[in-house]
């Protein structure tokens, strides 16, 4: 059964998310190896900080920590909800289809690579030519002409994936010599948010808002896609070139996401289906949707994270992966089947 | 005003020719049906007219000017084309699908309400693609495309999909979209063709071999060489010529 999803209740629905999306930001702040009771925390922030290790630890470890995870998650959904607009398939996305793992390997070569260069904005730029160059090798070898079959494009998205996993494993076999570069870049291909200091959550979240600002324009010429070229064309669009277009903002979206994040599997293909559930399909109210759905999934898998396995922390990539693999299979069946 | 030209339009692919040398020139609304056999090009020459592929050899133009050449709202604007297939990769709603057509177009009266109001599909807006019976799509995908009452519509077999009640009824409100505007229209049906078109371009083999209205169409030997059939006419009480196949 398809909720209702007329115009007039879509306000009340982004309500909901919103509401949905502070629950899930209360949890990723209760969780963790020592869960803080509500109280606990808003005894916390009442004295902005206050002067006890646990209150400092909550606001200044903890806070930041859940807000990079809802960002991370934000960009996900935003990621998600371009990759299955632009391949036109619920079942693409972002780190199915190697994106991420092209930012990755961008990442690995900014953080293995002595470039002498300063290491920021390198590394943002490595991540984004990774996204972008990997999901072009992916369009390519499935072929984007009419709509391209789910059995083709995933298939494609798998071998580009492996390929670039390979790459990758082999950068960090040659190119590591003990130093801690090596743990930063494997806990990045299992996928974690670090907890950012100011400088860097102000960055993500311009970032995160600066993906939304340039993702919304892109939301009529999605909803075109959706009809097919031949129609998308006859209604004014010139797919081949939106196209382009659409695949650049969602490779820097998707390394905007890896940057902060690593390799989060699953959030990029889950946010745009609840999203549509609920909102229905036209994009400029789905990819706002996708983020805050995106944000919530990935507050809460990165609370449990951090409170699953005390004193040790589980990737997030592996919460995730465990959330949303089995999704992706249900939909993968019912889609093959039909 | 609206002419359309197609000027010494070739297309071919790897030796094969799909269309060779075409031409010919529409003035004026009016509907043009496409006729000919199956693979005698003519979908390649719908889609070479919408400017949705682009001819080997020649050019199609609108009101004189190369259709790669008009910017691409003008070009939605002036040209509706109706697919013969169509599959959303989204389950729209109707409504969604009619402000897409809508939207192509800036101009103010062509508000989705207004089209659906139009149309007489205000009941069906909130109703899922997945939900609409067969004549219901081909309606939403006639009012999207003729929401921006488009000088020149294109459609490819309009109709093909669906029982004889449906098709007639989308090839009547087509009939009377051509009082306005520019209606070519590949055509399966010689029954319907002959009825409903003012002219008639049919196809051979990629080759234009005849250009002309129906009533010249019947009265030639054209028909029967291309179908390869012996057709006899029957009149009608209604002053309208059936065609009969007989092998």
């Amino acid at each position: 059964m398809t909720p209702q999803t007329d115009r007039r209740l879509q306000p009340r629905r982004f309500l909901l998310l919103t509401l949905f999306l502070a629950g899930a930001l209360l949890f990723g702040l209760v969780a963790g190896h020592e869960w803080a009771s509500p109280a606990r925390l808003a005894r916390a922030f009442a004295n902005s900080g206050g002067h006890d290790m646990t209150s400092q630890l909550l606001v200044v470890w903890r806070l930041p920590r859940v807000l990079a995870a809802a960002m991370v998650g934000a960009l996900l959904g935003v990621g998600g909800a371009i990759f299955q607009g632009v391949f036109r398939n619920p079942l693409a996305e972002p780190y199915l289809l190697g994106a991420s793992g092209g930012a990755a390997i961008g990442a690995t070569i900014a953080l293995l690579v002595p470039l002498g260069l300063p290491g920021g904005p390198v590394l943002a730029a490595l991540s984004f030519l990774g996204a972008w160059g990997a999901t072009w090798l992916v369009l390519g070898a499935a072929g984007l002409q009419g709509r391209p079959d789910t059995a083709g494009l995933l298939l494609a998205g798998v071998a580009v994936a492996a390929m670039l996993g390979a790459v990758r494993s082999f950068l960090m076999l040659a190119l590591s010599d003990d130093t801690v570069n090596l743990q930063v870049v494997l806990s990045w291909t299992l996928g974690g948010v670090q907890t950012p200091d100011a400088g860097g959550l102000a960055i993500l979240a311009l970032l995160t808002a600066g993906a939304l600002a340039v993702s919304l324009p892109l939301a009529r010429g999605l909803d075109l896609l959706g009809l097919g070229d031949d129609q998308a064309f006859a209604f004014g669009l010139d797919p081949a070139r939106f196209e382009r277009r659409a695949v650049l903002v969602g490779a820097a979206v998707v390394a905007a996401a890896v940057a902060f994040g690593g390799l989060v599997a699953f959030v990029g293909l889950i946010a745009p289906h609840i999203g549509r559930w609920l909102i229905g399909p036209r994009h400029r109210a789905l990819l706002p949707a996708s983020a805050l759905i995106g944000a919530a999934l990935v507050a809460v898998c990165d609370g449990v994270a951090r409170a699953a396995l005390p004193p040790a922390e589980i990737p997030l990539g592996l919460v995730t992966a465990l959330i949303g693999g089995p999704f992706f299979l249900i939909l993968l069946m019912r889609r093959l089947r039909a | 005003m609206i002419a359309v030209d197609c000027a010494s339009v070739s297309v071919g692919r790897k030796g094969t020719s799909l269309l060779r040398d075409i031409s010919f020139r529409l003035n004026g609304a009016g509907f043009v049906g496409v006729l000919g056999p199956n693979g005698a090009g003519k979908s390649t020459l719908l889609r070479v007219l919408a400017g949705l592929r682009a001819p080997d050899a020649g050019e199609a133009r609108w009101n004189g000017l190369a259709t790669p050449r008009w910017p691409a709202r003008k070009r939605a604007a002036f040209c509706g084309y109706l697919p013969q297939q169509f599959a959303p990769a989204w389950d729209y709603e109707a409504g969604d699908i009619i402000a897409l057509g809508a939207g192509r177009a800036s101009a103010g009266d062509a508000s989705p309400g207004h089209v659906l109001a139009r149309f007489g599909l205000t009941a069906l807006a909130r109703r899922r693609w997945s939900m609409l019976s067969g004549g219901e799509r081909a309606r939403v995908m006639l009012a999207a495309t003729l929401a921006t009452s488009p000088a020149l519509v294109l459609a490819d077999e309009p109709g093909a999909s669906l029982d004889v009640r449906h098709k007639l009824d989308l090839l009547r409100r087509l009939r009377s979209a051509s009082t306005s505007s520019l209606v070519v229209a590949v055509m399966h049906d010689l029954d319907l063709a002959l009825r409903f078109c003012d002219r008639i371009l049919l196809l051979e083999e990629g080759a234009l071999v005849a250009d002309c209205s129906p009533d010249d169409l019947l009265a030639g030997d054209a028909l029967d060489r291309v179908f390869g059939l012996r057709l006899q006419k029957v009149r009608r009480h209604d002053d309208h010529d059936w065609v009969i196949g007989l092998g």
